[in-house]
């Protein structure tokens, strides 16, 4: 084993020592937990119990890692009897500083140190997960044919609107790729793509929420390994006690595909089109259907945010891009709309804000709130009023315009 | 009478002489002393421009925000050369401060003892008041999307509230390790402060306490709805 990703430099002597207890290991299902108490055993089980049915007679363990919960999760996972099944459970808990993203390096690190074939890294909130859903995540990576494996879920078209609008379709536009999970909640890694992992050091500024989870999947992307994405029927991600206000959430979820995007540009800017990522497996019979969304109040955001974050949005923002804005301040809730080109120029112009450092990062992704609102209103609108199945036309506009919108990206990124 | 005439004019002229020999050393001094405090606050100047400029100054100031807030501020100079200039002015100003006391001029001597003395508490207040002022545009602006994205209206109102309240504490602090009349400083301050908070506190729970239960009612409301809105986010 060389360098890269190594288990004493993620976790402390007893964690590693839970995980060196394992032996060696075919394949592990790593669950990742931060203040998730009343979810994470429920998740465990359902793993240890996918396992036991899918690999019974080959080396498959249970690895339940704890970013730091001051909830008592992982002395309520640890702590649990264990009802003798043929697969094994170990614990970890990561020192110092909690974090998620901190769990779930510990996990991909805990999966190349016991030589798994292939390793699955499961958030402790995943309720929805079905003990078959483990062998699905696992199979590609097992057989050789993919290095990545990303979810795919049914899901109504209010649901993950950012990932439908913003990390989607930046990704699709930066990679190449269209991935309808970014954040999926769960992914299957090869032992190929473990060992091309960057040492511990290296991931120090994406301790917590979701930047372990982008960095992993941009390393998959950048690399050209194969990616796979495996139908896992509908989502249901219990958050814990993790703040949830959206603010957060983009802070949470963009702020790592910027980073990311700031990483390497050499592995994006010449990428051009994009490509669908085989999929396996069957999506459901019928899509759930959509919320009875009300975009009036995010259109009130949008108009308060046009109102009193102007200055800020000036300078993150193109001239041309807030002269397309202010004609959106006249529209009523009613009639509102945010053409997906003009949106992707938005994320464009947030972009290269923040990699120019133009603002307070933190302050940069909060200020990106009121006009997401104002996207989302727009696309519930669109989609209304829209007749393609699953809103898939209005899906693929946003995708198209931000692919047109990549030679302007690379041109702009110094 | 004409002796005495003569004795009168040589001993003026003489005088003159003297005096005239007496000042003009210093008077070539203090001119020294300003060309030199001219040449070194150049070379200086020159020097740190070039050393902020290897260190890729500016574009540190861009990232870390400096620029964009000296910008909002009405400055139009670069980061470095606003280092520069300051660096330039601080050290010519030694010079002149020497010069003058090389003059000997009367109530000049200790002057620039003194004023050197004092210099240390100048260096802190300007520290002070640089510090709350990029703290008081920070805490403003994070206030300022908070209250926007929580959809409180007034949010610029209540950032500008934070923005001054940073500053006058900034300003009372530096205020007062100038020595200013320390005391009614600190009392003017405390008598505004507490006056202010009073203020507001009587006029929310008494003149606008209709109001403040509606605001109430309206924020716990949005928040309601939001929890029944059924979008998911990521």
């Amino acid at each position: 084993m060389g360098d890269g990703l190594t288990l004493a430099a993620v976790l402390p002597p007893d964690g590693a020592a839970s995980v060196e207890a394992l032996g060696p290991v075919e394949a592990l299902v790593a669950v990742t937990a931060l203040n998730q108490a009343h979810t994470a055993g429920g998740v465990v089980d359902t793993v240890a119990a996918g396992l036991a049915r899918g690999f019974a007679g080959r080396k498959a363990a249970v690895l339940f890692v704890d970013g730091g919960s001051q909830d008592g999760t992982f002395e309520g996972v640890s702590q649990r009897p264990v009802d003798g099944g043929a697969v094994p459970v170990a614990s970890a808990r990561v020192a110092g500083r909690p974090g998620r993203g901190r769990a779930v390096l510990a996990a991909l690190a805990a999966a190349r140190h016991v030589g798994a074939r292939a390793a699955s890294v499961v958030d402790a909130g995943l309720v929805s997960l079905a003990p078959e859903s483990v062998e699905i995540l696992l199979a590609p990576a097992l057989g050789g044919d993919a290095d990545y494996v990303s979810p795919v879920y049914d899901r109504a078209l209010t649901d993950g609107t950012l990932t439908t609008n913003l990390l989607g379709p930046l990704v699709r536009a930066l990679f190449g790729k269209r991935l309808q999970e970014v954040l999926g909640g769960c992914a299957g890694v090869s032992a190929a793509l473990l060992d091309t992992l960057p040492p511990a050091e290296e991931w120090d500024d994406e301790p917590t929420g979701q930047g372990a989870e982008m960095r992993l999947l941009g390393q998959a992307l950048t690399r050209q390994h194969a990616v796979v994405e495996v139908h896992l029927g509908r989502k249901q991600l219990d958050p814990g006690v993790a703040p949830t206000d959206l603010a957060h959430t983009l802070v949470d979820a963009v702020g790592p595909l910027f980073r990311l995007m700031e990483r390497d540009p050499g592995t994006w800017q010449d990428v051009r089109g994009s490509v669908p990522v085989p999929r396996r497996g069957h999506a459901g019979s019928m899509a759930p259907p959509a919320g009875d969304v009300r975009p009036d109040r995010m259109v009130r955001a949008f108009h308060l945010g046009l109102k009193d974050l102007l200055p800020l949005w000036e300078q993150a923002l193109s001239d041309e891009t807030l002269g397309q804005l202010y004609p959106l301040g006249l529209l009523g809730p009613d009639d509102f709309r945010f053409p997906p080109p003009l949106w992707a120029r938005v994320v464009v112009d947030f972009a290269v804000a923040h990699h120019e450092r133009r603002l307070p990062r933190d302050h940069l992704l909060r200020a990106l709130t009121p006009l997401y609102l104002g996207r989302i209103a727009a696309f519930v609108l669109e989609t209304q009023a829209g007749s393609s199945p699953g809103g898939a036309d209005a899906l693929e506009r946003v995708g198209s315009a931000f692919e047109a919108e990549k030679s302007v990206l690379s041109a702009r990124w110094r | 009478m004409q002796q005495e005439w003569s004795d009168i004019v040589l001993d003026a002229i003489r005088d003159v002489g003297h005096r005239l020999l007496v000042v003009t050393p210093r008077l070539l001094a203090a001119l020294t002393l300003i060309l030199l405090g001219w040449a070194v606050a150049a070379l200086v100047r020159r020097v740190a421009l070039r050393i902020m400029s290897a260190a890729d100054l500016d574009a540190r100031c861009v990232r870390w925000g400096l620029s964009g807030a000296l910008g909002r501020s009405g400055h139009r100079l670069s980061p470095t050369e606003l280092v520069g200039r300051l660096v330039y002015w601080a050290i010519f100003l030694v010079g002149l401060l020497m010069a003058v006391e090389a003059l000997e001029m009367p109530g000049t001597r200790g002057a620039v003892g003194t004023l050197l003395a004092f210099l240390p508490h100048v260096i802190v207040a300007v520290l002070v008041v640089v510090g709350g002022w990029m703290l008081a545009q920070f805490l403003a602006q994070g206030v300022l999307i908070a209250a926007v994205n929580a959809q409180v209206a007034g949010a610029s109102l209540l950032a500008a509230a934070v923005r001054w309240l940073v500053l006058t504490v900034a300003a009372a602090v530096a205020l007062t390790e100038l020595g200013v009349a320390r005391e009614m400083v600190l009392l003017v301050f405390g008598i505004a402060f507490g006056g202010a908070v009073l203020a507001l506190s009587l006029a929310f729970g008494l003149g606008a306490r209709e109001l403040a239960r509606q605001a109430l009612e309206s924020y716990l409301n949005r928040a309601r709805e939001d929890r029944g809105q059924p979008v998911s986010h990521v």
